[in-house]
């Protein structure tokens, strides 16, 4: 009897909230502790995984906005850095608004402001999970700045693609899903190009696309990738591996958002809609022959 | 959007204190359906949703608002000049309101001076992301006017990824206002008759639209949805942010 | 047209040197891949069925035919006890009128004419280069060249080896198998 009336009783006064609870409620800035609530069950990643997860189970209740196709290739003129603007929830497309390039570091932080000047700064891409990498690229964006402050020199991309590393690497297993890639220039390395995911993995590097439509950009950007491109080869090659992998991937789409990344800092190329450049370049390099007007 | 959650509407009990040794399965969420919508225009933003509430089948209430006046005054919301609009778990969404409220009247306390909207929209993601491992299930809108007068809309994943845009629809209903939008607003698919053949056929531009149509097609967009999903119905909670302050006006839609 | 050469079973690569090939007339010719047993039991069984079409109406079939009659076959077998898992490619040229047709057929029988086509991993990254790299007017060459370029990617970024391709062309001659450079170091980027 005991035992029953101590599975659905509790006791008269349950602290709810913690003297920390409380404190983090009235505190008007984050807390710098990095502390995440857990549900309170024995394994916390499984029940993530359970409500989540679309990919295992595709009638999970919270659906996550997912990142999709971006690539980074470095070449003699900098890094190009390209990606589609497509963010899905299961099949639902929830926005093909994305601004899956994001700045990193103080100076260049914030909206992007129409100017031609190069904007000094690394780049992160985004792929995977849309709130994972927009927070901890913010995150590092921080860390960046602190490095900056402490240090009266900019954080070589080396180093600010180990921040992310160890951080993701503290993760795992936790849930996260991220799959980006650091890009930028310092005097220390020249053109630098970093691959970071949530398992940890860390890999400096000439070439990498990552996400859904992958595969596609891989094989464009592959056949017709060399360093010495020029400038303007690079920036063409960097939209049509975008536009094929948009072309052949469901979860990829929306606009082509292009960078280049010069010592001088990076300069935005545009952010434009496909449908147009699709059939710019079916028309006029003759292109997409399984395209046809014929039912 | 999710058939799973409601018909498994799950009760959570506090664990016994004889430690936790069987793990029933933990679902803490359900699904309180009702949609969500906000658009702007160059001097205002408009927030909506509708005031149903359900669980499954069944209507719980009729007069439960989606709509918040964010960092005003306790009862009347007096003093606010952000608005945020939470559809999904009722509850998530009252937590989430009541967090994001007490921070931003702390800010207006420790700061002297209330919080901008790209501050409090920054600061909600953060709040959201907080909650990465144990979510709060809701899709959530945040609005305002930005430091230049602009109407400024946030929208929100359930853990916080947010982006700035002219209109958002959120909620059960999501999928069927969302195309009108992005026709009606956003003039997605429209083009200038005559400016051309085939591809050379010029797309119409997107302009901020002025208050009166915006009330308009917000209107449309819940007469529509009433008429084709069930969990969309009873009141449309209309709140309509402008350099004057806040004005929030119910409409009557259907009951059934 | 173009297959791997390896037959592999679990972790062994017990061959290097197969065919995964058939030809089903003199204009026609399929290749295959899936469920071991089941592809070649597949291939043979529709090769002997068109063979006896062409020996009973003393004509060929065209390679429409022939596609449709498989992919009919493949949807009988999908609604029997044991289906065959075969994924199909099916090229050939029409003898009366001298174009060239290709087939896309999966096991669960759906049938696509395409100007290109890939199955299993290699279409994820081969489409694409054939979306920017193919034009219907390409001669031999060119052809080749392009083949080229899709076993250079798929040795860059496949984590298997699958022993080189064996290469066959059909022209309004017949089919028959060409040269291929399978020794060639790819390097990536």
């Amino acid at each position: 009897m005991d035992k029953i009336v101590a599975q659905y009783s509790r006791p008269s006064y349950q602290n709810v909230y913690s003297e920390q609870d409380q404190q983090d409620l009235t505190e008007s800035l984050p807390p710098l502790s990095l502390k995440f609530a857990l549900p309170p069950v024995a394994n916390p990643s499984a029940f993530l995984r359970a409500m989540t997860d679309d990919h295992s189970n595709p009638s999970c209740p919270i659906k996550l906005a997912h990142g999709t196709t971006t690539l980074a290739f470095r070449f003699q003129g900098g890094i190009i850095v390209c990606t589609d603007s497509r963010a899905t929830a299961g099949n639902w497309i929830a926005s093909q608004t994305v601004k899956k390039v994001i700045p990193v570091s103080r100076l260049s932080r914030g909206e992007d402001k129409p100017t031609n000047e190069p904007t000094p700064g690394l780049l992160g891409t985004m792929a995977g999970g849309a709130a994972d990498c927009q927070y901890w690229l913010r995150y590092l964006s921080q860390q960046c700045t602190l490095h900056e402050i402490r240090h009266k020199r900019r954080i070589t991309v080396a180093a600010a693609s180990k921040i992310l590393a160890n951080l993701t690497y503290s993760y795992k297993g936790y849930g996260l899903s991220m799959g980006t890639m650091l890009a930028g220039v310092t005097p220390q390395e020249g053109p630098a190009l970093y691959y970071i995911d949530s398992d940890g993995t860390r890999l400096p590097g000439n070439l990498f696309c990552v996400g859904s439509g992958q595969t596609f950009a891989y094989g464009v950007l592959d056949a017709n990738y060399r360093y010495d491109l020029t400038e303007q080869e690079a920036l063409a090659l960097g939209r049509r591996a975008i536009l094929a992998a948009m072309h052949r991937d469901a979860y990829s789409g929306g606009f082509i958002n292009l960078y280049h990344v010069k010592e001088e800092g990076w300069v935005h190329h545009g952010f434009d809609d496909m449908n147009p450049i699709f059939w710019k370049t079916k028309l006029e390099s003759g292109e997409f022959s399984n395209v046809t007007s014929e039912l | 959007m999710d058939h799973q959650a409601r018909e498994t509407v799950g009760y959570s009990f506090s664990e016994s204190t004889a430690s936790g040794v069987k793990q029933h399965g933990f679902y803490p969420y359900t699904d309180n359906g009702g949609s969500t919508l906000g658009i702007t225009g160059s001097d205002f933003a408009i927030l909506a949703g509708d005031t149903r509430s359900t669980s499954g089948y069944n209507i719980n209430s009729r007069m439960v608002p989606k709509v918040f006046k964010i960092g005003g005054d306790d009862e009347t919301g007096e003093g606010a000049n952000i608005v945020l609009s939470v559809v999904g778990f009722a509850a998530d969404g009252t937590a989430l309101k009541e967090r994001l409220d007490t921070v931003v009247r702390m800010y207006k306390y420790q700061h002297g001076k209330p919080m901008t909207v790209s501050a409090c929209a920054q600061r909600l993601s953060t709040i959201l992301y907080q909650k990465r491992f144990f979510p709060y299930y809701v899709h959530a809108i945040l609005a305002g006017l930005d430091e230049e007068g602009k109407g400024a809309l946030y929208s929100y994943d359930p853990v916080g990824s947010y982006e700035r845009e002219q209109c958002r629809a959120a909620g059960a209903a999501a999928s069927l206002i969302m195309p009108f939008l992005d026709n009606q607003v956003n003039f997605k698919n429209q083009y200038i008759p005559g400016s051309g053949e085939g591809h050379a056929l010029a797309a119409k531009k997107a302009e901020p639209l002025p208050l009166e149509t915006v009330k308009g097609l917000v209107r449309d967009a819940f007469t529509s949805a009433v008429e084709r999903h069930i969990e969309v119905g009873d009141n449309l909670q209309m709140v309509i942010i402008t350099k004057d302050g806040i004005q929030e006006v119910y409409h009557p839609l259907k009951k059934d | 047209m173009a297959a791997s050469k390896a037959i592999m079973r679990g972790p062994t690569i017990i061959k290097a040197e197969d065919d995964k090939t058939r030809q089903l007339n003199k204009n026609t010719l399929m290749a295959f891949s899936g469920e071991a047993g089941d592809t070649v039991q597949f291939a043979e069984f529709v090769q002997a069925n068109v063979q006896l079409y062409s020996m009973r109406n003393d004509t060929e079939l065209n390679p429409a035919a022939v596609a449709n009659f498989v992919r009919g076959e493949l949807a009988r077998s999908l609604r029997s006890r044991s289906p065959y898992t075969v994924n199909l490619l099916l090229g050939g040229i029409d003898p009366t009128t001298q174009t060239p047709h290709l087939y896309w057929i999966d096991y669960l029988a759906s049938l696509a004419s395409v100007p290109y086509a890939a199955h299993g991993y290699a279409q994820y990254y081969c489409l694409s280069l054939l979306d920017k790299h193919h034009n219907p007017n390409i001669d031999l060459e060119q052809g080749m060249k392009l083949l080229g370029m899709c076993t250079d990617e798929l040795k860059r970024r496949l984590p298997i080896d699958y022993k080189g391709v064996l290469v066959k062309i059909i022209t309004k001659d017949g089919v028959k198998e060409v040269d291929f450079d399978n020794d060639k170091i790819v390097r990536s980027a």
